[in-house]
């Protein structure tokens, strides 16, 4: 490649400085002239009927402006999780939610909103609405819901099965692929339900002008997405909806969609007032989609030659009380269980179940990490019983560049699984480590070290059953400064400054002379969100299409300017000069206005086009479990990357770190406890939930593996999301290690841990 | 019901009516405008809206208003002098220590209390200092880095 002048430098973020001066605007610290604050009231009931609902004593409230219920609210029925529209067969969006429901399904439904001049009044409000249900029986485990007379939570939908996946994901002849297997081993995996936690509250902003038109702030990862499921609920042509981002404080996942949007919007609506609702964390914790739990039972035959046979699967999704995401995040951990190994014989099924549990949803590898937590113990698993060092094990079988990807059923474009196992293995000491019989070491504190793998995505361009496109326009100004419009939003990964780097790039011009547009659905052309590690990916694609055709336009001008011919033509660094002249040419500032006299603009636009590249990853823990108590100590992560090129390394690292404490967390504490008698959350606050902190954090090595990748800008792959994807199983395969015991339920609490040890005859007396 | 109270923010006096039940936190950020500070739970778990408080750092949720009397209180807004980036924020700006940027100033005011009374922390200190704080974004990772940076450079 030749020498690039951008991208690949840690250039610093584009909106660091304003966020360390504390001047950036997130949705809550915006101010309007009579802002509202809007509240709303929940069910304390997970399965109930709501028979009536008296609201005269809190509109009496000084203070209170509106109270809507159901029966204010637009008669439509949708998804929260507002790009499940966007799938097609084999999948299906189940729409099953309504903003008020008389019906209500979990601790947390909104029956109830209110609109007040504070918060404090909005929230004393609601105590004075006054609610009268009928509790129904309520079902917590999947598999009491799936029995025949199990409460029954959708009219219409037996045995609480709102969507059984298997056709898409069988092919082959798995009955003849296990009787060619030498071994075959079987287990089953649970895994938990975990939260995003995104640092700011949950809120949106809602407004309507004298037009009737709807004014949105919305840090939703899908701005476009949302305008038009705004516009569907409230009936309006998508010009009379303008969704606008502000800052977003971490995403993860969660505001894959909409969350506040349509009380904000019903709420502003009934006081023609700005309102703002803001959730509390107790509200978010409760109330937000989590992570799916999912069971897994898995199924695999090999030879002995290492060669997998054989793979069958049964994936039971808690979706909670409404599908959401369930049905996409079922496909993806369906597909991750066959997409990074070789297999010809490959049966899954997937059931997404309703419970009273609270509403799961997208989170950070959405269906990935439950099926890496149990296919990576699992191989890990064959490969002793073959004898096989679990490296190179996974060496023989996994696919490779050129491969079909089998979950976007094209070829791979570039894989270096190899060299991130290799270059993992080696910092992690993996040959002089490993070389230990499991459970082995004296004394009660055990060492172990574990590996897991990881495949990802850049998007989901190609991937079965759903679409996706970013489109992009580059705008170049007068004084050769550039303007990029583009609905793609910066969750807080830095993907906007990456965007930039990818521009100023592409066109030859100073990297801070490019700006970024905020989302505008006024003004911003479509991107169907912040998701799926795709905007530096297919985002990227576009710009970099979209600035390809402007380069072309100024270099046509400079041209007749420099008179030479437009191929002879270099633009670096602000400049258009003819090829070994660097020092006689032209500002691009010179050009432009140029153009703007004679009543041009350039000006370009691109959609991304219909590709995609898998990233991949290795990941190594060691750790120490102590057999008297059940604690697990990490005392090192390795992860090796491959992110094709990485526009901005220090932005790539720093993704990884964050995912790995993500990873962490979900291997070893966080879990949102929900009561199985009453459906409440029961551990609803930070420190509750045991999120990890800088000192509980291990020492982390972040190794990136840089091919070039052919379909990517400038070679690059997605990695927003992916580095929590492995995590789990790394920890997993090294308590193993450690113990000669598996842990197979999520979180490895330490009281789960000592329990297995114990059951295995294996804890410290 | 209210009470007069002066605080001295990021230097500014300010005199005005508050209610009892106002924390610190609504008064910063809902009476004076001063959104820097940053609401995550009000619990006083995440440490997103840290302060200093006559020069000791504090969970602006879980201080009220009227305990905050006749002190001083600095926020975000008053790390920087005269415009200039304190240390802390250049070395968080340069070594990609802001993830989304939401704990970032409670980070930052965490960390300067740090270095104030250590003013070459080791990487346990460090992690320490700032273990009142969450991140959801970096690993914390670079966020270590950019305090041990700033405190070699005079933070």
């Amino acid at each position: 490649m030749a020498e690039l002048t951008w991208v690949g430098k840690n250039v610093p973020k584009i909106d660091a400085m304003e966020k360390a001066f504390g001047q950036a605007k997130y949705a809550a610290d915006m101010r309007f002239p009579g802002l509202l604050y809007g509240k709303l009231l929940r069910s304390p009931y997970p399965h109930a009927v709501v028979k009536s609902i008296d609201t005269s004593k809190a509109e009496k409230l000084p203070g209170v402006v509106a109270v809507v219920t159901k029966k204010d609210a637009p008669n439509f029925r949708f998804t929260k999780a507002a790009h499940q529209v966007l799938l097609y067969p084999p999948l299906a969006a189940v729409l099953d939610q309504y903003m008020f429901d008389d019906h209500v399904r979990f601790v947390g439904d909104p029956v109830a909103a209110v609109a007040a001049v504070d918060e404090q009044t909005a929230l004393d409000a609601l105590k004075l609405i006054e609610v009268e249900y009928e509790e129904l029986p309520a079902v917590f485990d999947v598999e009491e819901a799936m029995k025949s007379g199990a409460p029954q939570l959708h009219e219409g939908v037996e045995k609480n099965i709102a969507a059984l996946l298997s056709g898409p994901f069988t092919h082959g002849d798995p009955e003849a692929g296990f009787k060619e297997a030498d071994i075959i081993y079987e287990d089953t995996y649970d895994t938990s339900r975990n939260k995003q936690c995104q640092m700011e509250n949950i809120a949106s902003i809602a407004m309507f002008d004298s037009s009737g038109k709807l004014l949105m702030y919305s840090p939703t990862q899908m701005p476009h997405l949302v305008q038009r499921q705004l516009s569907l609920i409230f009936d309006l042509p998508m010009t009379k909806v303008r969704v606008v981002t502000p800052m977003i404080g971490g995403a993860f996942g969660v505001r894959l969609g909409m969350i506040t949007e349509p009380y904000s919007a019903l709420l502003a609506k009934v006081t023609g007032k700005p309102v703002m609702v803001e959730l509390s964390r107790k509200e978010d914790f409760s109330g937000t989609e989590t992570r799916h739990p999912i069971r897994i039972h898995l199924k695999i035959g090999a030879k002995k030659d290492g060669t997998i046979t054989a793979e069958e699967a049964t994936m039971i999704t808690d979706a909670g009380a409404y599908a959401t995401h369930a049905v996409a995040v079922t496909s993806v951990g369906a597909l991750m269980l066959y997409r990074i190994y070789k297999c010809a014989n490959v049966k899954v099924e997937g059931y997404v179940v309703y419970t009273n549990n609270p509403v799961a949803g997208a989170y950070r590898g959405y269906g990935g990490p439950q099926a890496a937590f149990a296919l990576e113990q699992h191989l890990d698993a064959l490969a002793e019983k073959l004898g096989m060092d679990a490296i190179e094990f996974r060496k023989r079988n996994h696919y490779n560049t050129g491969d079909i990807d089998m979950g976007t059923l094209i070829p791979i474009t570039s894989c270096a699984l190899a060299e991130c196992l290799d270059k993992g293995a080696e910092a992690a000491n993996w040959r002089e480590k490993r070389k230990k019989t499991p459970g082995s070491d004296p004394g009660p504190k055990k060492r172990g070290l574990g590996c897991g793998t990881l495949m990802w995505a850049s998007g989901t361009a190609c991937w079965i059953g759903i679409l996706d496109f970013s489109t992009a326009m580059v705008k170049v100004n007068e004084d050769g400064t550039v303007n990029i419009l583009t609905g793609a939003n910066d969750v807080g990964a830095g993907g906007k400054t990456a965007l930039c780097q990818i521009a100023a790039e592409e066109l030859g011009v100073n990297f801070n002379d490019v700006s970024i547009s905020a989302t505008d659905t006024d003004t911003t052309p479509f991107d169907i969100g912040a998701h799926a590690s795709r905007t530096v990916y297919a985002n990227g694609n576009a710009i970099r299409i979209a600035a390809k055709e402007a380069k072309r336009q100024i270099l046509e001008l400079a041209a007749e300017m420099l008179e030479a011919p437009a191929e002879e033509l270099v633009a670096r660094n602000g400049s258009v000069y003819v090829k070994g002249a660097p020092h006689k040419g032209l500002k691009m500032g010179e050009i432009c206005y140029q153009a703007h006299i004679r009543g041009k603009q350039f000006l370009a636009s691109a959609n991304s086009p219909q590709t995609n590249a898998p990233p991949y990853g290795a990941q190594f823990a060691e750790v120490e479990v102590d057999t008297r108590t059940g604690r697990v100590e990490i005392l090192k992560l390795v992860a090796a990357h491959d992110v094709g090129t990485a526009v901005n390394p220090q932005l790539v690292e720093g993704q990884i770190e964050g995912a790995l404490q993500q990873g962490l967390g979900y291997s070893l504490t966080e879990d949102v406890i929900v009561d199985k008698e009453t459906g409440v959350v029961v551990n609803p606050s930070f420190s509750d939930y045991q999120f990890w902190t800088a000192a509980d954090m291990p020492p982390m090595d972040i190794l990136l593996v840089e091919p070039d990748d052919p379909t990517g800008p400038f070679g690059a792959k997605g990695v927003g999301e992916h580095g929590l994807a492995a995590t789990a199983a790394a920890i997993a395969n090294a308590m193993y290690n450690a113990t000669g015991v598996r842990f197979k339920e999520l979180p490895m609490t330490s009281e789960r841990v000592l329990q297995a040890l114990k059951e295995a005859g294996r804890a410290w007396d | 019901m209210t009470q007069q109270v002066r605080l001295r923010i990021n230097g500014e006096l300010h005199e005005l009516s508050v209610e009892p039940r106002w924390s610190l936190l609504y008064v910063i950020r809902d009476q004076l405008g001063l959104t820097g500070t940053k609401r995550g739970c009000e619990h006083g778990d995440c440490g997103s809206c840290t302060v200093l408080l006559d020069g000791v750092s504090v969970n602006s949720c879980l201080v009220l208003a009227v305990e905050a009397n006749g002190r001083e209180v600095t926020t975000i807004e008053g790390l920087a002098q005269n415009g200039k980036p304190h240390p802390l924020q250049k070395e968080f700006v340069e070594l990609g220590a802001i993830g989304c940027g939401y704990c970032t100033p409670g980070m930052l005011m965490s960390a300067k209390v740090l270095l104030d009374e250590i003013p070459h922390p080791t990487e346990k200190q460090v992690r320490e200092g700032i273990s009142g704080n969450l991140c959801r974004c970096t690993g914390y990772a670079k966020i270590v880095k950019a305090v041990l940076a700033a405190a070699q450079n005079g933070g």
